[in-house]
């Protein structure tokens, strides 16, 4: 589907006009970001620019289907989700996971009337250069530029990936003193984060 | 050995860095080397904008002979197993290239190694998924 094709199919997703049942992922193929992105025209953002069709916030409020947000410079941004959306919040999964106070970043097509129809959602992603100060059981305790985190570990999900390696389980080969890179779920309005990947070199 | 210059594309390892006015751990974060970094634009780091720059990040430890490359200039910036391309001009100094020497990232078989490029989310959202955290890509200048 090429620029305006996606343009058109969103639109009329979110207003409801569309004689097409907007199929869930699973069922034809990947919808995550890394899919729908590659239709994107080339430099459709200027180097440099603002980009119009990418929204850095805090949900305000939930309504159904839609986002309501607040970026840092007080802007507003209405955010529709369609059943296309890709949502991921520690891992991927659906809209009614977003919580007022979240912070977010959403990626799709800016509408005629200057709201987002989203292709994907990230809720609360991080992305942490850390080094670790201590390993618990169930936390690591990371040095952010000096800022202390925890982190905790999540079972059935933390994987860490070590030296480039499949991602797995086994947290034992992280090292107090080395440096990591951590994606995770900020826990809204702490130093706390859920970790979902831990990448290290062993 | 990569050095990126015009018509001459590198392959390399990529991830994001928020930057700017932000929510969470990124509160903290301000406007980069630069001044000007924001999460919502094209922005992205590189190892040498500056001598004080190039000795935190030394790309040369793993074998990387990068080009002194300052604030504004453009990269153009394209997923490795992808077919879109973005521009985006330098706003920070990062990433600190060798804590992570040999590591390698693949894509249907294709593979870069090293981290000589930081995207923002605005960027690296354009052509990977922020949940990845690491992606490779083709760089040119």
């Amino acid at each position: 589907m090429d620029s305006l094709g996606r343009r058109r199919f969103l639109s009329k997703a979110v207003l409801g006009t569309t004689a097409v049942t907007v199929v869930g992922a699973s069922t034809i193929g990947s919808f995550a970001p890394e899919a729908v992105a590659g239709q994107r025209p080339k430099l459709d953002v200027e180097p440099g620019a603002p980009d119009p069709n990418f929204v850095d916030g805090r949900v305000r409020s939930l309504g159904k289907g839609e986002l309501l947000v607040t970026s840092a410079d007080r802007s507003m941004h209405r955010i529709h989700l369609t059943s296309a959306t890709s949502v991921w919040k520690l891992r991927p999964t659906t809209a009614d996971a977003a919580k007022v106070g979240d912070g977010l970043y959403a990626r799709g097509v800016r509408l005629p009337d200057g709201t987002l129809a989203a292709d994907a959602v990230w809720l609360n992603i991080v992305n942490l250069q850390v080094h670790i100060t201590s390993i618990g059981r169930t936390a690591l305790h990371l040095d952010h530029h000096g800022d202390r985190i925890v982190g905790h570990v999540v079972a059935g999900t933390t994987a860490a990936v070590y030296n480039s390696t499949p991602a797995v389980s086994d947290l034992s080969l992280l090292q107090v003193g080395k440096h990591a890179q951590v994606i995770g779920a900020w826990r809204p309005d702490t130093n706390e984060v859920d970790l979902a990947t831990v990448y290290a070199a062993a | 050995m990569a050095q990126p210059e015009q018509l001459a594309p590198t392959t390399a390892e990529t991830s994001w860095f928020c930057c700017g006015a932000a929510w969470g751990p990124c509160g903290s974060a301000g406007g980069g080397a630069c001044g000007n970094c924001r999460s919502g634009s094209r922005h992205c780091a590189w190892p040498n904008t500056s001598d004080n720059c190039f000795a935190i990040t030394r790309p040369d430890k793993c074998g990387d002979t990068l080009l002194r490359r300052t604030c504004g200039h453009t990269f153009y910036v394209q997923h490795l197993c992808g077919s879109t391309e973005i521009a985006v001009t330098i706003a920070d100094c990062g990433p600190q290239t060798d804590l992570w020497c040999g590591e390698q990232s693949c894509c249907s078989g294709k593979c870069a190694s090293n981290r000589l490029l930081d995207l923002t989310p605005s960027a690296y959202s354009a052509i990977g998924n922020l949940s990845s955290g690491i992606m490779p890509v083709n760089i040119r200048s």
